[in-house]
């Protein structure tokens, strides 16, 4: 009996999955080995996605679009110089996730299968206009990142199917990134996250995707905020409309880390912040 | 649960044994081979208590399976050898250990952090050893070691 599955590609990995609904794909085990400590889980066996190689790599097309291998490491992700732009926001999310030896072990494909929503990737990824490819019994498919995520811990991923690869559009010429964490200490879980990607043009947002992560089952997006943002300057009444409206639309629970109310209050700051710091001319200059 | 040989490469030694599937390094090395250096603090990847060298990069023991660790080679503050490293005698010299339960994860952390990081600042220190939980809290100490074992000013 074999009990850890060593298969070489992503078709042997999902035939393996597929024959026995009780085993699980392993990524880097922080957290499914961390709930098989807690006895939260008891797969029959183990497909190690680790030897596919085709999940491992990163790729970046001649149109500028990026392609994540599900396999990636987190440490990997924080350094890779293909990504640029917009996609700039998913390196800078990875940089804020634990530490480094928990960087060293968690893959992309992992953390968002997991989908915590208080994880860094996912907000990360519904502002960069992510693309999740899918490998399954039934074939390929692809869904957007918001499309993706579906409720707490819950993603569209069907049973038999892993995350192949999360693919990043260039994004708009000149796009920048900002991710904002709002942590009890350095590593842990955000109380609230803000990621943007904007591109700012004479002092005035030209183009502007946010998303809010850790205040909901799923990242939380306005596009009428985001229409509302597009002209807005420094000191704009609109900055705040905004940012009130992203606040509204966030669904917190009370938890270890704070009450829901306090997420209420303070996601509305960080977005006005974020955006703010956006426009300054600083931010510019970088 | 059945069991299944595996073998590891330990401290540039191979050995054979017969492993659970949900059996964890930290396990294996600490009750299969009496390698007790690695510590089991929180059991889920929190403390770092249990941080061994994966490839030469630091992981938690802890969330590592056996099976999983088949053909990577492990170091374990056991084989960094018989004479303290730079880390170690910076720790000793600093005071830096209290209780010393967390200090075989932060040897091990620190090692590969001052190997990628050459000279580094004070923040870098803290950022590098992050992972890495002190209860006692005597972490000032131990970030003032590694950055002097690091080369940098005391």
């Amino acid at each position: 009996m074999t009990l850890l599955h060593k298969p070489a590609t992503a078709a042997e990995a999902v035939r393996l999955l597929a024959a026995d609904p009780d085993a699980r794909p392993l990524a880097g085990g922080a957290t499914l080995v961390a709930m098989m400590n807690a006895d939260l889980a008891r797969p029959s066996a183990l497909v190690a996605l680790r030897h596919v190689a085709s999940l491992a790599t990163i790729s970046r097309a001649a149109d500028g679009t990026s392609r994540i291998g599900a396999m990636r490491r987190h440490r990997e992700t924080v350094h890779e110089s293909d990504l640029r732009g917009a996609q700039r926001i998913v390196a800078l999310a990875a940089a804020r996730i634990a530490n480094p030896t928990v960087r060293n072990m968690g893959t992309i494909g992992g953390s968002i299968a997991f989908a915590d929503p208080a994880a860094d990737y996912p907000a990360a990824l519904v502002a960069a206009d992510a693309v999740v490819e899918i490998v399954g019994p039934q074939g390929t498919r692809e869904l957007t990142a918001e499309a993706f995520f579906v409720d707490w811990y819950a993603t569209a991923l069907r049973p038999g199917e892993i995350v192949a690869a999360v693919r990043l559009p260039p994004g708009p010429l000149g796009a920048v990134a900002r991710y904002d964490k709002l942590v009890r200490v350095t590593g842990d879980f955000a109380i609230a996250s803000v990621a943007v990607v904007a591109v700012v043009r004479d002092g005035a947002f030209a183009a502007l995707r946010l998303a809010v992560g850790g205040c909901g089952p799923r990242p939380v997006r306005v596009a009428e905020a985001e229409a509302l943002l597009v002209g807005a300057r420094p000191g704009s009444p609109r900055i705040a409309e905004a940012a009130a409206a992203l606040g509204a639309a966030c669904d917190p629970v009370d938890d270890v880390r704070a009450s829901a109310a306090y997420r209420r209050r303070v996601v509305p700051r960080m977005v006005a912040h974020a955006l703010g710091t956006l426009l300054a001319p600083e931010a510019r200059a970088a | 649960m059945t069991t299944q040989d595996v073998t590891l490469q330990i401290n540039g030694r191979a050995h054979r044994l017969a492993v659970r599937l949900d059996t964890t390094l930290l396990t294996v090395l600490r009750e299969g081979l009496a390698l007790t250096g690695a510590k089991r603090g929180c059991n889920q990847g929190v403390c770092g208590a249990c941080t061994v060298l994966l490839d030469g990069r630091p992981v938690r023991g802890c969330l590592t399976l056996a099976h999983d660790a088949e053909d990577r080679a492990i170091t374990t503050i056991e084989g960094l050898g018989a004479e303290p490293n730079p880390v170690q005698a910076a720790l000793a010299e600093a005071g830096a250990v209290q209780c010393g339960f967390c200090t075989p994860g932060m040897v091990m952390a620190a090692t590969a952090f001052l190997r990628d990081h050459p000279a580094p600042s004070l923040e870098a220190v803290r950022e590098g050893l992050s992972g890495n939980l002190c209860r006692c809290s005597g972490y000032r100490k131990v970030v003032e070691a590694v950055h002097r074992a690091g080369g940098g000013a005391p």
